[in-house]
């Protein structure tokens, strides 16, 4: 009992962080049905960043999602205009393939600045626990579920109670109207991928002090927020934290119960399974496009 | 004439140059290189057939190389065969992976294909590397050493994967000029409406994905011997599934000859950065240059070499058909194309009616579209079905012909219920249809169109030529008789809407369907295409085809019905010849009422010439 409620506990506190780290390829995808891969080398070059920034000031890393979320706000802003932009007049799967081109690309850079070997970022808590009824709360963890908690109600907030939330909403569900009552489309969804990429940012953050990172970890993550977002139905940001607190309690029960060598196979295992049986996934519309014309 | 016979002569060329390559040349480099652009070109080549011709993304390809190569070296390590001679076992196991993927890909298309294939990829990473008490896992797997002369070098590895290039070739040659690979390009252009016309896209789907993985596995099994020694990350490597969709398309995606010529262009490219970078960077860099590379083609030269240089060409000597503007239609011709192969038709009891309708139901949420409607079609008749928008007429033709499913009620095409039968069975049963946004394959020409509908299904079937002799002729037939001939060598989605409309009925014909299911076949194009229409229809029924309309052009539906059921709010509310029902105050209320001219003081044009 107690180690069922110890799995728990540590599934649901990592399923706030890959809530974070989700929703930004889910906000992408809601506004331009774009499947934005590159958020996998996204993610891993915040963490990076984290990393720099706490060997040379000693901040604390939580803290500077306040410094790398903005720097890849601009980076995900001018992707989406040297690259995303022109990927959409092609062919929607190529386009897919393309961003994970851009993925590949930020794991060479990222590897000739840092270099190939597992990083991490230690800061003094991060092997402390609370303590409480006999069951642990890894500080790390608690305090990385607070921060994703407060920015992903910031990104709610913002799309929920802003003129430029409202905006993306609006052109997320017909760009076309939304041109046609005057919302700019074009820097509309240029905003909405830098948010996105901006989310990645903060996620990068977060876990750079929860798990060791290298530049060959952005397939793992890539393969982790697909899992998210298709089991919690793309698009769909409500979805996208249920999905990242079942796939998290899955990876923790299945490392307790099984074998930590096959949590690594829960989310692939996900994608499969959801988007066979049930494609439009738990909260979403549906995402199959072979229905939409007969 | 001329560049046909230049690229015969070229690839002779080089087939001569490379068959000769190691006889005259020692240089272990040259060799290594064209070892692994052969790889390479039999690797795409391979993934353009699911990839290229069938519309299937694959991020996962390189799943189908470890299969393959784990699989022969199990074989080789445990039973002491040769690498050489187990690797077809491996292409085996790689198409049953295949298989297992293509069961997925039964339900998911496009993107969500791409990410599945994804998954696939990391999941059989993961199931290597954990099964180690059978794989070794990470520590690796040794193979055993080359036993021949060291004389020979490389020779068997490379005259091995040559040869396997060259049947790749063949065999994609094969496909894309077969039943199989029409029926493949027309899921690529429109899955859905492939089905209706009686394809089996299941078995098509398995057989390619199946072909696709078949020669990669044995490459895979020749290159775990080549290698000497296997670990999961560099077999089941997400790069080389990149590299595989980036030679394709810098090649030419869904060309024959494309995915070997980018293998030839990227893979000297490798070799370059694994010589001229050396060291720990080395690594980084390729990172780099494959991803901005596959970015920028995908971006900015989407359709490879191949396929851009063919335009080009195109465009400087006008090699396209001329017929284009200007073309009028051929008038419809008085005696209809002969069938040349004649359906067992259904059992003609006398009286039945040919197509009966009971209590159907579909509810969408909560909106019951269909709800209760039940009708009879009588055999040789031209039955309309009409009704205010909204009113169900065009969910009822698709819970017929099997693109949705029923929620309850029966349908029968003469003494036979068929509305437990997936599309294809009911193509096949000889029912056919027309959509009211017209749907026909767009990268196709006309006449490939023709060649799509199928009325039977047999795995030997499929490898007959995509359109033979006889089947020519008959679309031919088919194409004169709409009107539409001059076309028969456009592509489909560049022809008008109307010409569009017209090729999807010659397509439709081809199935010489029993009951033909007409959507809105007047919407949207001019009076004398109606009329056009109006007249095929009339011969058609004249040759006992049966033909169910759905229409809005009440002039043409009153003269050309000989029986029409009003549809409202899902179920029929009215029955009867046409003079009845343009009389029947119930059918005024619920739709004629509003919209039209009373029957008899104002017919249209289209209608009273018709």
């Amino acid at each position: 009992m107690g180690t069922l409620l110890q799995a728990l506990i540590l599934g649901l506190l990592v399923g706030g962080v890959y809530a974070l780290v989700a929703s930004g390829m889910n906000l992408i995808f809601g506004v331009m049905q774009v499947v934005n891969l590159a958020q996998g080398g996204m993610l891993i070059l915040s963490a990076y960043l984290t990393y720099t920034l706490w060997e040379a000031t000693g901040l604390d890393p939580l803290l500077l999602v306040v410094i790398t979320t903005p720097c890849l706000l601009v980076v995900g802003w001018a992707t989406y205009y040297i690259f995303i932009e022109r990927s959409r007049t092609t062919d929607a799967s190529m386009a897919l393939v393309t961003t994970f081109g851009l993925t590949l690309v930020t794991k060479g850079v990222i590897a000739l600045i840092w270099g190939n070997e597992p990083r991490s970022v230690t800061p003094d808590y991060a092997n402390r626990s609370f303590s409480v009824l006999g069951l642990r709360f890894p500080q790390a963890q608690v305090y990385a579920c607070l921060v994703a908690a407060v920015v992903l109600t910031g990104l709610y907030l913002l799309l929920r109670h802003t003129w430029l939330g409202q905006s993306i909403r609006a052109t997320a569900s017909s760009s076309e109207g939304a041109r046609l009552i005057g919302i700019q489309v074009r820097s509309t969804w240029a905003a909405a991928f830098a948010l996105g990429v901006a989310a990645a940012g903060a996620g990068g953050s977060l876990l750079s002090v929860l798990y060791p990172f290298m530049p060959s970890s952005a397939d793992h993550w890539i393969g982790l927020m697909l899992s998210i977002i298709v089991l919690g139905g793309m698009g769909s940001l409500p979805g996208s934290v249920l999905g990242a607190v079942v796939i998290a309690l899955a990876e923790s029960l299945t490392s307790t119960y099984v074998s930590p060598d096959w949590a690594a196979a829960v989310p692939y295992l996900a994608i499969i399974l959801v988007l066979v049986a049930r494609p439009q996934g738990l909260l979403g519309a549906r995402l199959r496009e072979d229905m939409s014309r007969a | 004439m001329t560049i046909n016979r230049l690229r015969a002569g070229g690839i002779g060329l080089a087939a001569v140059v490379l068959a000769g390559l190691p006889l005259v040349s020692d240089n272990g480099y040259l060799q290594n290189m064209a070892i692994m652009v052969f790889l390479l070109a039999v690797m795409a080549s391979g993934w353009n057939i699911i990839s290229g011709y069938t519309g299937y993304v694959s991020l996962g390809q390189s799943a189908f190389l470890g299969a393959g190569a784990y699989t022969t070296a199990l074989l080789s390590i445990h039973t002491g065969v040769s690498p050489l001679l187990a690797a077809p076992a491996g292409g085996v196991v790689a198409a049953a992976a295949a298989l297992v993927l293509s069961l997925v890909g039964r339900r998911t298309r496009g993107i969500a294909f791409v990410i599945v294939s994804f998954a696939f990829l990391e999941l059989t990473a993961l199931l290597v590397s954990n099964w180690s008490s059978l794989t070794n896992g990470n520590h690796g797997l040794a193979l055993p050493l080359p036993t021949w002369d060291r004389a020979y070098l490389n020779w068997p590895f490379y005259y091995y994967l040559l040869v396997l290039l060259a049947l790749t070739v063949w065999g994609s040659w094969a496909i894309r000029r077969s039943k199989l690979g029409i029926g493949l390009m027309a899921i690529r252009d429109d899955e859905s409406k492939a089905d209706g016309v009686g394809v089996r896209t299941d078995r098509y789907k398995m057989l390619a994905f199946a072909a696709s993985a078949f020669p990669i596995g044995i490459a895979g099994g020749v290159y775990a011997y080549y290698i000497a020694f296997l670990v999961p990350a560099s077999m089941f490597d997400i790069v080389i599934a990149m590299q595989i969709v980036l030679a394709a398309h810098l090649g030419g995606v869904g060309t024959l000859w494309g995915p070997v010529l980018g293998a030839f262009l990227l893979e000297p490219l490798n070799q370059f950065t694994n010589q001229n970078l050396s060291g720990p960077d080395a690594g980084s860099w390729r990172l780099i240059i494959y991803g901005a590379l596959l970015a920028a083609i995908v971006l900015f030269f989407p359709k490879g070499v191949l396929t851009e240089g063919a335009a080009w060409l195109a465009r400087r000597r006008r090699t396209e058909p001329q017929a284009t503007a200007g073309t009028r239609l051929t008038a419809v011709p008085d005696r209809l194309p002969r069938p040349t192969v004649i359906r067992s038709r259904t059992p003609q009891t006398a009286s039945a009616p040919l197509l009966r309708v009971e209590g159907l139901n579909k509810a969408f949420g909560g909106l019951h579209a269909v709800d209760g409607c039940a009708f009879t079609v009588e055999r040789n008749s031209i039955t309309g079905l009409i009704g205010p928008n909204g009113s169900g007429k065009t969910t009822v033709f698709n819970l017929l012909d099997g693109s949705l499913a029923a929620d309850g009620g029966s349908i029968y095409l003469g003494e036979r219920r068929i509305d437990h039968l997936a599309r294809w069975q009911r193509a096949h049963a000889g029912l056919a249809r027309t959509f009211q946004a017209t749907r026909v394959f767009p990268q196709l020409t006309a006449l490939e169109n023709l060649a799509v509908p199928s009325r039977s299904f047999s795995t030997a079937g499929l490898t007959a030529s995509a359109i033979s002799g006889k089947e020519a002729a008959r679309a031919h037939e088919w194409l004169a008789f709409v009107g539409m001939d001059a076309y028969a060598e456009h592509r489909a989605g560049g022809l008008s809407y109307g010409q569009q409309k017209l090729i999807e009925l010659a397509q439709a014909l081809m199935l010489e369907p029993e009951v033909l299911l007409l959507d809105e076949p007047a919407a949207g194009i001019n009076p004398t295409l109606v009329e056009r229409l109006a007249d095929i229809v009339r011969k058609l029924n004249e040759a006992a085809t049966t033909v169910v309309i759905v229409e809005h052009n009440m002039p043409l539906v009153l003269s050309l019905c000989d029986h029409i059921h009003v549809l409202a709010q899902g179920h029929v509310i009215a029955s009867g010849p046409p003079g009845e029902i343009e009389r029947d105050p119930a059918v005024l209320d619920a739709y004629l009422g509003d919209h039209t001219p009373g029957p008899g003081n104002d017919p249209a044009p289209s209608g009273a010439t018709a």
